[in-house]
């Protein structure tokens, strides 16, 4: 790791104007920027100079604002075909979209320092195979790790069931991997027990919009931009995806654009909002329900509604139901609404349940919200209602994991409503979205098997696996583990970790020999004994899943270190093309899936570049959002690679879904629900998919399904957690400067020095109460973590809501504590303490109950509750060197 | 010697050792010898600790002008006072300030007087006139509302800055403030000293 004492340098080296360029894009948050690579020999001395004609960028130097500028943390020296060589990583100051100004953000401007280089804190990273012998993971061959990875691979499959093998991956790390990864873990091992980095199970992150119609993904930039009322719920984008508020939301504000923000914390960017005539509802956690409903109910009340939009777009009584009540009845969107909890007849008849519920009227609603009613009503006008001349405000919704991770059904399904009573989605700057956390990199190379799960809700409704819980249940018997960090990133992270002690490490069947036989041996009798292997890939050893129960480590390679594929928070595909030597052994992802499948006896894995994988993945990208395959066709017709024919539409790239005209032209599609668009009238030719998302909503019927959201599939855990006596809400997610689990973070100098470890905001008069000041140590604690226990096959409609599981012990109260430094600072609601969401050692998830919601699988990740005590001064308190306690909405 | 990254001693030696061969007062030269000797972990606990004289940091260039800048007594707290540094090219405008407070870096016998380049370490951004006397802050900037804590050595409090301000290193002489040094690339240069 890091030292928090960093020293800034005071000069540069610049390009020579004979430097390689490299377009690419950031590794990081879902906006990702273009960059531009230069890349140029360490031997010979050569460096550029400041007149235009001495450097790659042909500007004289000092550069004006905006320029290319090099900041020290934009250099680096990696091997380049096993030369040493300089690289500078600055964002494109020619791309056309997405930061289009040349602008980027902290993260994105530290990409530089991310590339692995010994003379850095990048030096551990993973670079052979290691099998842990003796108790110690040790260097083996590729060979020799994949050997064992197979037989007991195989042993388990064949002896215990696909369910058996678990893998647990991340989603997103380009297109090339996770379609190798989903093509082995559902085509060809065929197991239930899957699912991706922030989710228990494989389950849509956004029920409500799923069954209203939306693309999480419909918006184009561009729109939020246009947007005339904004509403962003659970996010600041300027704290997570940067570009997309300072290079469009911001010039809007400042054009005019009213923006509403739904949050119980306030950083920079909403700061700026209110400061230049925005708004913040600075709800308390969970109740962003009762809220959206009350701005809602303001509006159908004073007929604010856009009449026209629902005639054209909600389904009516007839429509709502046509094409339910046929086949099984066994897909999320189908048995969703057949609870009878969601479903309307229409807007009518939707617009008579909201007006039936009390919890709704607005001034009960700012009151278990505890915010200032007027907002309700001020947000309700700016959002819908009508200007003099009769003409609409443009208004657009927002979401984000605040949000969406607070009540998850209630939540999605609720603002679907209010999204579609304003006339948003589909229209330029009326769209409805989620404003992205990672960046869209998820092919899927086989069909999750669902009749496979357990899980049994009341009807005919099978859901995907809890793989936790399952794992809880010591049914998970391989865990393969692929760039996650699993344990801490999930809910109630110190009971899960207690039992992935109690199944790895703490069997009695642990590897003391070198021989290979010994070892496949012994993980058989582990596994046949009831305990687990794991199976870890990843780029840095992480604590625990690798460092402490990892059996083997599979090194893997990441950015710049291959050539992959993926696409942003607006379908903008691009290539991300490798510039240097990965660290000795480490292997694409891909790559070493295929070899363990081969192994294993599985066909189909033969290629030999991650281009060979993605031409193959091409066709499963048909239909959905980032549909490339055109970009095959196109790349065949002109006798090139599909990765060839990225690189050709470099960093401004390509928007998905893409079509091919009549003229062999590629169309992209710059929003998805876009009813203006005219598709042609012949229809699809050749391999062309017009998906009806394109033109229209993704419902049964093409219009959205306006649904209910009642506050009481929620209200019963929302009661239960909420504060008691002198505990707070514990809640957590992104911080700017740090990215995921800080993999990167942690290994810039210049990130430590800011962000040392985990943190905790305290409103003042919560650490007044406890003795609390800024810079303090203090123990975020609770023994009421509630943790779901027992899989139950499902009878009666309310057999999961809370108080029922709670009521027939399925619940088990857990205890956990962790560290944080303490910063006190009026910008978090007064009974709130808000924590980075993943810091490994201090994981503030291990606060947030491990209950999914019961309509959708996915945890409320953002509820949770603690007591706050202070421990003592921690070392940042009075050192000058490492953090800072100053407020962070400064306007 | 062989403890210390060969980046950090450049980063203080210069490239080249430029700065051994440009020669420099003896006090500076004590502390270079110091750094290289002591071992940078050394050092660095150093730095951090609270109370030490500001002769204790870390100059990291030692070729820069020695520069009169502004009489102690003369400064108000919160009241800032603008100068240029290290020449009087683009970018050299900096804030003298003396924030009320102890501040890393800082001189005077409240160790409290700070100085800083003017320019947003993120794109150039122009931080003149948003001096934050109740958060002893720079910023936020116009462009891209980064802000920076000037009591911690200029770090970024929010915001996008791709590295800390940079700091105007300052030695007191009776009631002299001489601007000596900095810490950090000046926005706009790919050398302090070079433009």
């Amino acid at each position: 790791m890091s030292t928090p004492y960093y020293v800034p340098e005071t000069s540069v080296p610049l390009p020579p104007p004979e430097a390689d360029v490299i377009a690419t894009a950031c590794d990081y948050c879902v906006v990702a920027c273009g960059y531009k690579v230069y890349r140029w020999k360490v031997a010979g001395g050569r460096v550029g100079g400041p007149r235009a004609e001495e450097n790659a960028f042909g500007e004289d130097f000092p550069v004006n604002p905006l320029g290319a500028w090099v900041a020290p943390n934009m250099h680096n020296i990696v091997l380049h075909n096993g030369e040493p060589h300089h690289i500078v990583i600055i964002p494109d100051k020619d791309t056309e979209f997405v930061n289009y100004t040349g602008n980027s953000s902290i993260r994105g401007g530290a990409l530089a320092q991310k590339v692995y280089n010994p003379q850095t804190p990048t030096r551990d990273r993973l670079q052979q195979p290691m099998v842990r012998m003796f108790g110690v993971l040790m260097p083996v061959t590729w060979d020799f790790a994949l050997d064992i990875a197979a037989e007991v691979g195989n042993y388990v499959l064949e002896k215990h069931g696909t369910n058996a093998y678990g893998v647990k991956t991340f989603s997103y790390g380009y297109m090339e991997n996770t379609y190798a990864i989903t093509k082995y873990a559902l085509r060809h091992v065929r197991t239930a027990n899957f699912t991706f980095h922030d989710t228990p199970s494989d389950v849509t992150s956004t029920p409500g919009f799923r069954d209203a119609g939306f693309d999480n993904f419909g918006p184009s930039y561009d729109d939020w931009a246009d947007a005339e009322t904004l509403l962003m719920c659970g996010t600041d984008p300027y704290e997570s995806k940067t570009i997309l508020y300072t290079d469009y939301i911001m010039p809007a504000i400042l054009g005019g654009q009213k923006a509403i923000f739904l949050l119980p914390r306030k950083t920079a960017g909403v700061a700026f909002a209110e400061k230049n005539g925005g708004l913040c509802l600075d709800i308390q956690p969970g109740t962003d329900l009762p809220v959206v409903l009350a701005i809602a109910r303001v509006i159908v009340e004073n007929g604010w509604e856009d009449t026209e939009w629902i005639q054209n777009w909600v389904n009516n009584k007839w429509e709502s139901s046509s094409g339910f009540g046929q086949g099984t009845r066994n897909t999320p969107w189908q048995w969703r609404t057949t609870w009878g909890q969601f479903q309307t007849a229409g807007f009518e008849d939707w617009k008579a349940w909201l007006l039936a519920q009390d919890y709704a009227i607005p001034e009960n609603a700012a009151e278990l919200a505890q915010i200032d009613v007027q907002k309700i009503y001020t947000a309700a006008e700016w959002m819908a209602k009508p200007r003099a001349d009769g003409s609409r405000p443009k208004t657009s919704v927002m979401i984000e994991k605040g949000f969406y991770w607070s009540n998850n059904t209630g939540n999605t399904q609720a603002i679907s409503a209010l999204g579609i009573t304003v006339g948003a989605g589909g229209r330029p700057g009326q769209v409805i979205g989620r404003a992205g956390g990672h960046q869209r990199g998820g092919l899927r190379g086989g069909g999750y098997p669902r009749n496979k799960s357990p899980e049994k809700l009341p009807g005919r409704r099978r859901r995907a696996m809890d793989t936790d819980r399952y794992l809880m249940s010591g049914h998970t018997r391989l865990a393969h583990v692929i760039g996650t960090t699993w344990v801490q990133a999930m809910c109630g992270s110190q009971s899960l970790q207690a039992k992935f002690d109690e199944l790895t490490t703490r069997n009695p069947h642990q590897v003391d020999s070198f021989e290979k036989e010994d070892i496949i041996a012994t993980l058989k009798k582990r596994v046949d004994s009831g305990g687990m292997v794991v199976w870890n890939q990843d780029i840095y050893l992480v604590d625990p899943i690798g460092a402490r129960y990892a059996d083997i480590v599979f090194p893997a390679s990441g950015w710049g270190e291959d050539t992959f594929t993926r696409a942003n928070g607006e379908r903008r595909l691009r290539l991300y093309p490798k510039f240097y030597d990965a660290p000795g052994e480490a292997k694409p992802d891909w790559w070493i899936i295929a070899n363990l499948a081969k192994r294993m006896g599985f066909e189909g894995f033969d290629w030999e570049n991650s281009n060979q994988v993605l031409e193959e993945g091409a066709r499963h990208s048909r239909g959905s959002r980032k549909d490339f395959n055109m970009v095959l066709v196109k790349a065949r017709q002109e006798g090139k690679t599909l990765h060839e024919k990225f690189a050709e539409f470099g960093t401004n790239g390509i928007q998905g879904p893409v079509l091919m005209d009549g003229d062999g032209n590629l169309v992209e599609t710059k929003r998805l629900h876009d009813v203006a668009r005219v598709l042609p009238a012949e229809g699809p030719q050749g391999r062309n998919v017009f998906n009806k998302k394109l033109t229209h909503f993704n419902s049964q019927t093409g219009k959205c399904n306006i649904q209910k959201a009642p506050w009481s599939l929620f209200s019963s855990y929302w009661e239960w957690l909420k504060p008691r006596e002198d505990e707070i809400w514990i809640s957590s997610g992104r911080i700017n400067e740090r990215w995921q689990s800080g993999y990167d973070d942690r290994r810039r100098p210049y990130i430590v020095q800011r962000w040392p470890e985990n943190w905790i905001e305290l409103h003042p008069t919560v650490a007044e109460a406890r003795g609390i000041e800024s810079g303090d140590y203090v123990q975020v604690y609770s023994d009421r973590i509630p943790v779901q226990k027992d899989t139950i096959v499902g009878v009666e409609g309310s057999d999961f809501d809370f108080a029922s599981l709670l009521r027939n012990g399925h619940i088990e109260l857990t205890r956990a504590s962790i560290t944080a430094v303490a910063i006190v600072t009026p910008a978090v609601k007064e009974n709130l303490g808000y924590m980075d969401f993943l810091h490994t050692a201090q994981p503030a998830n291990a606060l947030a109950g491990r209950v999914v919601d019961w309509i959708s699988g996915n945890y409320n990740y953002k509820m949770g509750v603690g007591k706050v005590r202070k421990m003592g001064e921690s070392p940042y308190k009075h050192n000058f060197r490492s953090m800072s306690f100053a407020r962070r909405d400064i306007a | 010697m062989s403890t210390v990254d060969p980046k950090i001693r450049a980063a203080i030696n210069g490239a080249n050792d430029e700065a051994k061969k440009a020669g420099t007062r003896p006090c500076l030269m004590n502390r270079r010898s110091f750094l290289l000797t002591g071992g940078i972990a050394t050092t660095v606990v150093m730095v951090g600790v609270p109370g030490m004289p500001e002769a204790q940091t870390p100059a990291a260039i030692s070729t820069y002008p020695r520069k009169l800048i502004a009489r102690l007594s003369e400064l108000n707290v919160d009241e800032p006072f603008d100068f240029e540094y290290p020449d009087e090219g683009f970018y050299a405008e900096s804030i003298l300030v003396r924030l009320g407070q102890r501040a890393g870096g800082g001189i005077g016998p409240d160790q409290d007087v700070v100085a800083f380049n003017y320019t947003c370490t993120h794109q150039g951004g122009a931080l003149q006139g948003t001096y934050q006397a109740g958060d002893k802050a720079l910023g936020p900037c116009p462009l891209h509302l980064t802000t920076f804590d000037l009591t911690r050595h200029g770090i970024f409090i929010s915001g996008q800055a791709y590295q800390s301000l940079p700091q105007v290193l300052l030695e007191l002489e009776g009631d002299d403030i001489y601007a000596v040094g900095m810490f950090g690339l000046i926005y706009g240069r790919f050398d302090n000293l070079q433009g």
